[in-house]
């Protein structure tokens, strides 16, 4: 082996010198270590993301009052029946379910578990996630069945001259 | 050559604590509770250099 290095040209019709096969794959205590070591610098640079938005958080940069929004006008919805909108962005889902004359309650519908779309269950009166069967209290969007553990964000309404506007999504009181 | 087969287990228990707050960073950053999310980043910014300390000290060892 020694004799083939530093000494061009080698004998060209081995094409196959410098692979060693035997121990190509082989990974030892150091290599284990070093990926172990990689692994967790790949944890801790994933960390940073959240670490970021969670400041933002703090210093109310994520604090914004958003616009009272026009869901849908009293008339058009009966008691019973959701009504779906967007709130309080144009991508954010939420529902809008009325269960009684006067009492409104809206959650932002997309799972805790995997945000598929939540949806209202008028017959069973519970909310039910499709994707894995989660069901959520309608009166308090807390999971009381399937894969998801957090409670769906509240989102405030308020009814006006007929008319129920979405006003801010409330804060999880931990 | 000595091995010492001690900072492999030390790796092995930093890399599943890297795991476990990272998955409690995510879960406490949905429940809204930024501080402790936080913490947790900073923990797991502290585990990489630390477990990089413990590689470097279990190199040289069998060197």
């Amino acid at each position: 082996m020694s004799k083939r290095n530093n000494n061009i040209p080698f004998d060209q019709d081995n094409y196959t010198h410098n692979i060693d096969r035997n121990n190509e794959r082989k990974l030892d205590r150091r290599g284990f270590m070093k990926t172990l070591v990689g692994a967790a610098g790949v944890f801790a640079v994933s960390s940073l993301p959240w670490g970021a938005v969670a400041a933002k958080e703090l210093m109310g940069l994520g604090e914004k009052e958003y616009p009272n929004k026009k869901i849908t006008d009293v008339s058009k919805i009966a008691i019973g029946d959701s009504v779906d909108f967007k709130f309080p962005g144009d991508h954010d889902d939420a529902i809008l379910i009325r269960l009684s004359e006067s009492k409104y309650v809206a959650y932002q519908n997309a799972c805790t578990h995997l945000r598929c779309p939540v949806f209202w269950e008028k017959e069973d009166g519970e909310m039910i996630c499709p994707c894995h069967h989660g069901k959520f209290d309608v009166n308090t969007g807390v999971p009381t069945a399937g894969p998801p553990r957090r409670p769906l964000p509240e989102i405030q309404v308020k009814v006006e001259n007929g008319t129920v506007f979405a006003v801010k999504v409330k804060r999880y009181e931990a | 050559m000595k091995r010492s087969y001690i900072p492999v287990l030390i790796l092995c228990a930093f890399l599943m604590m890297s795991i476990v707050f990272t998955q409690y960073m995510v879960h406490q950053y949905y429940f809204e509770n930024y501080v402790t999310t936080l913490i947790f980043c900073g923990l797991n910014l502290l585990l990489f250099p630390a477990a990089l300390y413990v590689y470097r000290k279990g190199v040289k060892t069998d060197a």
